[in-house]
């Protein structure tokens, strides 16, 4: 009878904790989140059209409202969009048609593309693989690319390599910091997959996160490095978890997990007050496929777990339930809170 | 009696000369590849192979291999030893190549540690190569790790 009891119980419990997911565009919590991030600027992110089949980029409000392609061109592939720092132009990188595009290497693929933050005015910047992993300055005027011969700082109305940095390691996805001091990025240092930190000036390394670890970003404050991390001691593959870490690798914390689900493409909000994220059943992002769901989520929620996620739970025991406002497929989105005059 | 010997001697001679034809024919290695790529080439026993060697269709990798020197055909390598990171070494040299490292190969099918190999090498290998290493000699030697760009199976 006890035992009975019990079971009856923990489906109960599995029930409310699958429906406190909150995943269904529906509940006053979640609707609430969406009236709260509604006006908040906007995201661009990457997604397969509908119309033509390619990635196209899109813009749309932080609740998924006035959604619209703006490149929409079928000849091409788009993906990889990041706002300048005021908000007021994008870099993204476009491929020839049918290009898969590779989760890991999509930075060293296609052309770097510079548009106004709305899609007009679109402008290739050099030639097919040049500028890999294009990553802008503060103030927009240059950027950092990773290069096989290192890091390398590009003027942008010149095109002149202006400095070089050895990238020591650096291997994919490499970040400037919004106040410029560092770049992160992800390396072999004492073991492959690590996320790593780089003084923009000197070139001091330092370890964030080691160990299945990857596609870093950095929060607003350039003190802290947002990643998706697949820790060890799971059970099987596992899953890939949303982290973040101070700078000095100090600090880590998950900010968001779910057993089954691969999360990735973290990016914070410009005030840091909410972050982005994509939710994918298999791991890499998706972007070899149709992307993944993009997810906001308040960062005063972090750490979270969501789903019944039992492993997870068992090792993130004060975790809290998490409000999580899905939005639509797509890959990498990217948030500012500049209004920049879509319609 | 006499007759039982016979048939043991014949089945003797038989196995012998079908063990020598069966036997596989020596091989150095070369091939306009192997002795035209890269700046180094050598002929060197594979010695160890550190950890395991990782069959993930979602990530590509480089895994550094231990080698002793046998022969320097090209270049110049000042150490017995050489470190050398093999790509996705899971794969055979003729199906490794991709995206990330496009202008790998040999003839090679599976890497056993004490095999012979005839390589073409590039050093050092993040002059060659952006993307994971699995480097089990981290911090245990200074030498430079070399980047594999062909790889011949050698048969002495």
């Amino acid at each position: 009878m006890v035992k009975k009891q019990a079971f009856l119980l923990l489906a109960v419990v599995g029930s409310l904790l699958s429906t406190s997911a909150a995943f269904a565009a529906e509940g006053e919590p979640v609707l609430q989140l969406a009236r709260e991030v509604r006006t908040k600027g906007w995201i661009v992110y990457a997604a397969r059209s509908a119309e033509n089949k390619t990635w196209d980029l899109y813009l749309m409000r932080p609740d998924g409202s006035q959604r619209r392609n703006i490149t929409n061109t079928p000849d091409y592939e788009e993906g990889g969009p990041r706002f300048s720092n005021d908000g007021e132009r994008l870099l993204y990188r476009r491929f020839p048609k049918g290009t898969t595009i590779h989760h890991d290497l999509w930075g060293f693929q296609g052309r770097l593309v510079i548009a106004a933050a709305d899609g007009s005015n679109p402008v290739e910047v050099g030639g097919d693989k040049e500028f890999p992993w294009a990553s802008w300055s503060p103030d927009g005027k240059q950027i950092a690319c990773l290069t096989m011969k290192g890091i390398q700082i590009v003027d942008l109305e010149t095109k002149a390599v202006v400095r070089k940095l050895p990238r020591k390691g650096t291997y994919q996805q490499l970040f400037w910091s919004p106040d410029g001091q560092w770049f992160c990025g992800v390396a072999n240092a004492r073991i492959m997959w690590t996320v790593v930190r780089m003084h923009a000036e000197t070139g001091k390394l330092n370890i964030v996160q080691e160990f299945q670890s990857c596609t870093p970003d950095w929060c607003p404050d350039s003190q802290h490095i947002i990643y998706p991390s697949r820790p060890a001691g799971q059970k099987g593959y596992g899953f890939t978890q949303l982290w973040m870490s101070e700078g000095e690798g100090k600090n880590p914390q998950m900010i968001y997990g779910e057993d089954g689900y691969h999360i990735y493409g973290g990016a914070l909000s410009p005030d840091g007050q909410y972050v982005l994220f994509t939710r994918c059943g298999e791991d890499g992002g998706g972007s070899e496929r149709d992307g993944a769901p993009i997810c906001v989520m308040r960062m005063a929620d972090a750490p979270a777990v969501a789903g019944p996620s039992p492993d997870l739970r068992r090792v993130h025991p004060h975790a809290n339930e998490p409000t999580v406002l899905q939005l639509v497929e797509g890959w990498e989105p990217c948030w500012t809170y500049t209004e920049i005059g879509v319609k | 009696m006499r007759h039982h010997v016979t048939c043991i001697c014949v089945l003797s001679s038989v196995l012998s000369v079908l063990g020598i034809s069966c036997a596989k024919k020596a091989d150095t290695g070369a091939d306009p590849q192997v002795t035209s790529l890269g700046s180094v080439e050598v002929t060197a026993e594979l010695l160890e192979i550190p950890g395991e060697i990782r069959n993930d269709p979602m990530y590509d990798y480089a895994h550094v291999m231990k080698y002793k020197v046998l022969t320097v055909h090209r270049g110049s390598v000042d150490t017995d030893v050489i470190y050398v990171g093999q790509y996705n070494p899971a794969k055979s040299r003729a199906a490794a190549a991709d995206a990330r490292a496009g202008d790998i190969g040999g003839n090679l099918q599976q890497f056993r540690v004490g095999d012979i190999h005839r390589l073409a090498l590039e050093v050092p290998i993040d002059d060659y190569y952006m993307g994971g290493i699995i480097n089990k000699y981290f911090g245990q030697t200074e030498d430079p790790v070399y980047w594999a760009l062909w790889t011949n199976l050698v048969v002495q």
